[in-house]
């Protein structure tokens, strides 16, 4: 019900040029070129007067200094005899105006004009600046390559640009945060979820003076690890388990991804293994990366860019960018590395000729007496092997609308990298050359975008905000930091964990929190880590850790069965055309009695729907068990594969005695098949639905409040039977020593003398003391911020 | 409303006028179209949006093809409109349809379930670059709600797959009821959870919220013991009383039906007499019968019809008709031929039938057609942009009205949609 906090926020364009705007009120007296003026030509003078044009607007070019030298629209010292100065002050209605506002270009701020005017005013100095670089250099080769045991080393030196900031701005980094504080931290940071109690007691009574670096190094081993990350990426790849495609197996998908993080598979490898993955999905679980966008190349392109280069593309699919130099044929140029993929190229991603068997299957049903019935059941037989990721030589065209060469129209795309290095392949190399450009490290912002994403996730604010707003423009702001940690995550062979083990161990990491509200066009300040709301998946795997225990190795039950088994489908894959029309045969029989099964359960609910309103339960008890008798019967040994053909999975019961008492759903949320339905816990919080790239949510909301207040979670976790009371009924401890257990368990901090002292005023003359804590920590604002 | 009514019926007063005595019109087409843009709708005061998950048959329901093979033996009924008939398995409608509009003509592109359902909530096709807000959504950012402390927008027995609020702020989501017949989710104390427990716990809670927001300026940490506090006014509120449907007299329990839809009609109406702007009830069914057409339909279809049929009944009665537009909406139709394999009916985006009634929509009226065996539109085709447009309409939503998205793209209630004008009154 409020606004949401700047960081939460869907990244956009607005923000980006507040931050220019911000940047420039701050040098207003003395505007330097590269700092102040260039940003402010590359968003809104650019896109036409650049060597992004063939023939620039007006044959006036801002990109290099000869241009703007030989113009006649500035005239230096004198802002008001300076065209250019003119025409960016007119009203917007004017038609003169500059930038053109149609197409979504955005008129100059006071605050660029006044810096604009200023810099006119003092001799349009460019300094040694000769001419913009709109591809940006490709990064040098770098330093010798690091290990694990090189970790602390690094932290050191990150630390020292972080003190070297503050010397310079005569700042200072908040006070170091406590072992209470560092714990909860690096537990939700790391593994997702608040410690419990035997972990907290474990780090707290130790006297090791490396313990945090020790905890640190456990975490990023820990299976706790594979399941927080996991929900970090899936929302970055939008991974939905049920709604990767219709009838293909999703889950493989998630397990592909988990296994990736499980099996330490460096960043790089990871990105180049999804961009250039091939075959069915219960061959490669990454092709997910290219099922999941069926038949929408320009798309897929398009979040490729902004997830794994940190650039947005999006508004060049049908124009010229308004606010950035990025062209429509930029866009065309990129899309066409990936157009030839099978499932993006043909429309709807789903093709016969993606099953080798076809023809033969074809030529052997001609020569069958007609049977529509078996000839419908060997389409649905084959129909999950249509959906095959697999190179082919269709060609990107560009569209008959595109309005800037009409020559080019219906013409053929040749790829082309968007900055960078310029890369040539044949056309079937083409996909696996894209990915070695992409994730080379001398690509000027694959490691720049992880390095910046990773620290945003650890210290709650990119050094680069919004973290996909990359560009060729110099970033002045922390650029030595910036470019250390780029280096740093590439010399580390793109292991993120030992990229997050430099972060961690920091004194930066391992310092109070910033407790204030991020303001929007403000860059991070290095005092500490930002205090956020915790993600909707923190919030419920920490619910988890009271209710059972060791929760990090409770896996789902949902398999895949049925039509939707990989084995299944792996048989299918290698089979003969023969033994696929006899396979229809067999789903043809098994279709048929499941239609039958459906009618009999019609005629079954009608009889004990009768039952029912006669009021005679005994007889729906009867009749109930009847039925399930009667269509085992039915079923007879099949029903396992008949049960699922619906839907293609199914749930078996717990047998640990762990989590005997809970749901089977009550499992991390990285666990869980998506979607969930509306009403869960996890989408009242905010959870991503996955549609679209990170959009999860944080906004506070009084379905929270009552979700927390007199929602399951809670009245579980009151129970007797939950792992948090059964702890404590194990305890000796007595008086204030039971509170504070209590906040250890759910707060991970001791209580002060005064929350005590309130505690017990409050509980004084209540039935159920214990439970009124435990319910009140629960429900404490406390309890949902990562500080 | 009154002085619009009174001038259309004056405009159409002197246009005949005009043309009887002069031979011309008193406005040239193009604008007399314009004019009408502008005065026409602006009635529907509240919305409720039924949704038939899985594309529900149009011919087996409200676009029936007597005589002809294709009806697998069903027949058609005559109805309380002149001259419109329906399917027999809904006799109950039968004597509402004089207060409905038919599209017969709905057509779409999209014959995948997903993929249409958004189509039909949003406007717009389904990308994986963006989220579009629902139309609910739409319609309290522009409007906002008669009543301040429900939410505008509430979503019953919803799908996952709901866009929701899209690209717009989370404020503007519909609030999911799950249950129709147990209310606002957690909004009741659990079981053998006394007042005064709650009470003690609630103060609990509160000292130690103080305790966090004073060390803590972000403006979160204040918000979620602003909601704290609003979520336990709200469990003691009079407002709560809506959701609860047990409060209706037992006839009117009994006319909507016990099961889910029945209950999410009933509670519909609750929250349309409490000023709520718009409301979407999602039968619970599977329309989806690709297997046994005719013994499915024969089961799912009684329920259905009868609550549809309640709901119109009752907001007439109670005189909300007027200003309460009901819309029944699906992905897709179904195909006119049985197949001879599975008797079922598959997916068919060609031609399907939605309806719209009340606040200002004729009552009894065709608009548009299938084919005869209800295969393609022969007549008016109309797309779901363009529904949702007269929905928009009807409400009074300026369609030109443009929202950028937080990239800067800019969008419209109803993409490109046009309203179908014929339909109001």
């Amino acid at each position: 019900m409020t606004s949401k906090p700047p960081f939460s926020a869907p990244l956009g364009i607005g923000i980006a040029m507040l931050s220019c705007a911000g940047q420039l009120v701050r040098a207003a007296d003395s505007p330097r070129f590269e700092k102040d003026i260039l940003p402010v030509f590359y968003h809104h003078c650019f896109g036409c007067h650049s060597e992004k044009q063939a023939k620039p607007k007006g044959k006036l070019r801002l990109d290099t200094a000869e241009g703007i030298r030989g113009s006649e629209v500035i005239v230096a010292g004198k802002p008001e005899d300076s065209e250019l100065m003119k025409r960016v002050s007119l009203p917007h209605t004017d038609e003169d105006v500059m930038p053109p506002l149609k197409g979504g270009a955005q008129p100059l701020s006071d605050a660029e004009r006044a810096t604009l005017r200023q810099w006119i005013a003092d001799g349009a100095k460019m300094d040694s600046w000769v001419k913009f670089d709109h591809r940006g250099a490709a990064l040098p080769a770098g330093d010798a390559s690091l290990a694990r045991a090189d970790v602390r080393q690094l932290s050191a030196e990150v630390q020292k640009l972080v003190d070297r900031s503050h010397a310079a701005k005569g700042t200072k980094l908040n006070a170091p945060a406590s072992d209470e504080t560092f714990l909860r931290r690096v537990y939700f940071d790391v593994v997702g979820r608040i410690p419990s109690l035997h972990e907290s007691a474990r780090f707290l009574g130790s006297k090791d003076a490396d313990k945090r670096a020790k905890l640190i190094d456990e975490l990023l081993g820990s299976e706790g690890y594979v399941s927080h990350m996991f929900n970090w990426k899936a929302d970055l790849l939008r991974v939905n388990t049920r709604g990767l495609a219709a009838g293909q197996p999703g889950k493989l998908y998630d397990d592909w991804v988990k296994d990736a993080i499980r099996s330490h598979m460096p960043y790089d490898e990871f990105v180049r293994q999804l961009v250039t993955s091939s075959g069915h999905l219960w061959e490669n679980g990454a092709v997910g990366f290219y099922v999941r966008d069926l038949g929408m190349p320009l798309d897929h392109m398009s979040n490729m860019t902004r997830i794994f280069l940190g650039t947005r593309i999006e508004c060049a699919q049908c124009h010229d960018h308004p606010l950035e130099p990025i062209t429509q044929k930029d866009f065309y140029q990129m899309v066409a590395f990936t157009f030839g993929v099978s499932n993006l190229g043909s429309p709807g991603g789903y093709s016969p000729d993606n099953v080798k068997q076809y023809p033969e299957i074809k030529e052997k049903m001609a020569t069958m007496p007609k049977d529509k019935a078996l000839g419908d059941s060997v389409s649905g037989t084959i129909a999950p092997l249509k959906r095959l990721t697999v190179d082919t030589d269709k060609q990107l065209k560009f569209p008959e609308t595109y309005a800037y060469d009409t020559a080019l129209r219906g013409k053929s795309v040749v790829p082309r990298t968007l900055f960078g290095d310029e890369v040539t392949a044949s056309e079937s190399e083409r996909r696996k050359a894209f990915a070695e450009w992409m994730t080379s490290p001398r690509n000027p912002r694959f490691a720049k975008n992880i390095a910046n994403r990773l620290w945003k996730r650890v210290m709650g604010a990119g050094l680069i905000e919004p973290v996909d707003s990359l560009s060729a423009l110099p970033n002045p702001e922390h650029a030595e930091l910036m470019d250390f940690l780029t280096q740093t995550i590439i010399r580390l062979r793109f292991d993120e964990r030992a990229f997050m083990a430099v972060l961690l161990n920091t004194r930066l990491y391992q310092s109070e929190a910033v407790r204030e509200t991020p303001e929007p066009a403000v860059a991070f300040a290095l005092r500490g880590p930002q205090l956020r709301r915790l993600s909707a998946e923190q919030i419920w795997d920490s619910h988890l850790v009271l209710l059972a225990k060791d929760i990090d190795e409770r896996k789902t039950t949902f398999r895949l069965e049925g039509v939707f088994d990989p084995q299944r489908l792996k048989k299918l894959t290698a089979m003969t055309a023969d033994e696929i029309i006899a396979q229809a045969r067999i789903n043809l029989a098994e279709r048929t009695r499941g239609r039958e099964l459906s009618l009999r359960r019609i005629e079954q609910a009608k009889a004990v729907a009768a039952a029912k309103a006669r009021g005679d339960e005994k007889e729906v008890k009867r009749l109930t068990a009847v039925h399930a008798k009667q269509n085992k019967e039915f079923l007879g040994s099949d029903m396992k594969a008949m049960g699922s053909e619906a839907d293609g999975e199914s749930a078996t019961k717990e047998t640990d005695p762990r989590w005997k008492s809970l749901p089977p759903s009550f499992i991390r949320a990285s666990e869980t098949p998506l979607p969930l339905p509306l009403g869960h816990f996890l989408r009242q919080f905010g959870q991503s639905d996955r549609r679209e790239i990170d959009a999860f949510n944080r906004d506070p909301n009084t379905t929270h409040s009552l979700a927390l207040m007199n929602g399951d979670l809670t009245t579980r976790a009151l129970a007797e039977d939950s792992f948090l009371r059964r702890q404590l009924a194990a305890s000796k401890a007595v008086g204030e020593q039971r509170t504070q257990l209590i906040y250890r368990a759910i707060l991970v901090r001791s209580a002060s003398a005064e929350e005590l002292a309130e505690m017990a005023a409050l509980t004084k003359d209540s039935p159920t003391p214990e439970q009124d804590i435990i319910w009140a920590l629960l429900n404490s604002p406390e309890f949902l911020f990562n500080q | 409303m009154n002085s619009i009514l009174t001038d259309i019926n004056r405009r159409t007063f002197m246009e005949r006028f005009a043309k009887a005595v002069f031979g011309v019109s008193l406005l040239p087409a193009s604008a007399a179209v314009r004019a009408a843009e502008i005065k026409i709708g602006g009635k529907a005061k509240s919305v409720i949006f039924l949704y038939m998950r899985g594309g529900i048959s149009h011919i087996d329901t409200f676009d029936p093809k007597p005589g002809k093979a294709e009806m697998g033996g069903v027949q058609a009924i005559s109805t309380s409109a002149d001259g419109v008939q329906i399917s027999e398995w809904f006799p109950r409608m039968a004597k509402q349809m004089h207060h409905v509009s038919l599209v017969r003509s709905m057509t779409s592109t999209q014959g995948i379930h997903d993929r249409g359902t958004y189509l039909a909530h949003t406007s717009y096709f389904m990308t994986p670059t963006i989220t579009h807000p629902s139309l609910g959504s739409w319609a309290v950012k522009l409007l906002g709600s008669a009543n301040s402390v429900l939410p505008g927008n509430i979503l019953i027995n919803g799908s996952p797959q709901h866009p929701r609020s899209g690209y717009m702020p989370t404020h503007l989501a519909p609030l999911p009821i799950v249950d129709p017949g147990a209310g606002l989710q957690n909004s009741a104390l659990p079981a053998k959870i006394a007042e005064s427990d709650f009470a003690r716990r609630t103060a609990l809670a509160q000292a130690m919220g103080n305790r966090f927001v004073q060390q803590t300026p972000h403006r979160d940490a204040a918000a979620y013991l602003k909601v704290q506090q609003d979520a336990a006014a709200l469990m003691k509120s009079e407002d709560l009383k809506v959701f609860d449907i047990s409060r209706e007299d037992a006839r009117t329990q009994a006319a909507y039906g016990t099961h889910t839809f029945g209950k999410g009609c009933l509670l519909a109406r609750r929250l349309v007499e409490s000023g709520v702007r718009f409301i979407e009830v999602e039968d619970a069914h599977n329309w989806d019968t690709h297997n046994d057409q005719i013994k499915t339909m024969e089961n799912m279809v009684p329920t259905t019809d009868q609550t549809m049929a309640a709901l119109l009944d009752d907001l007439h009665q109670r005189g909300l008709l007027a200003s309460t537009l009901v819309v029944m909406a699906t992905e897709f139709g179904r195909t006119p031929q049985i197949s001879t394999v599975t008797a079922g009916r598959g997916h068919h985006p060609g031609v399907f039938t939605w309806w719209l009634a009340g606040a200002g929509m004729k009552g009894g009226y065709v608009h548009g057609k299938s084919n005869e065996i209800g295969e393609h539109v022969a007549e008016k085709p109309v797309t779901m942009q363009d529904c949702n447009a007269t929905i928009a309409q009807a409400m009074g939503i300026d369609l030109q009205h443009i929202e950028h998205s937080p990239s800067g793209r800019p969008f419209t209630v109803a993409d490109k949609g046009k309203p179908v004008l014929e339909l109001f009154t």
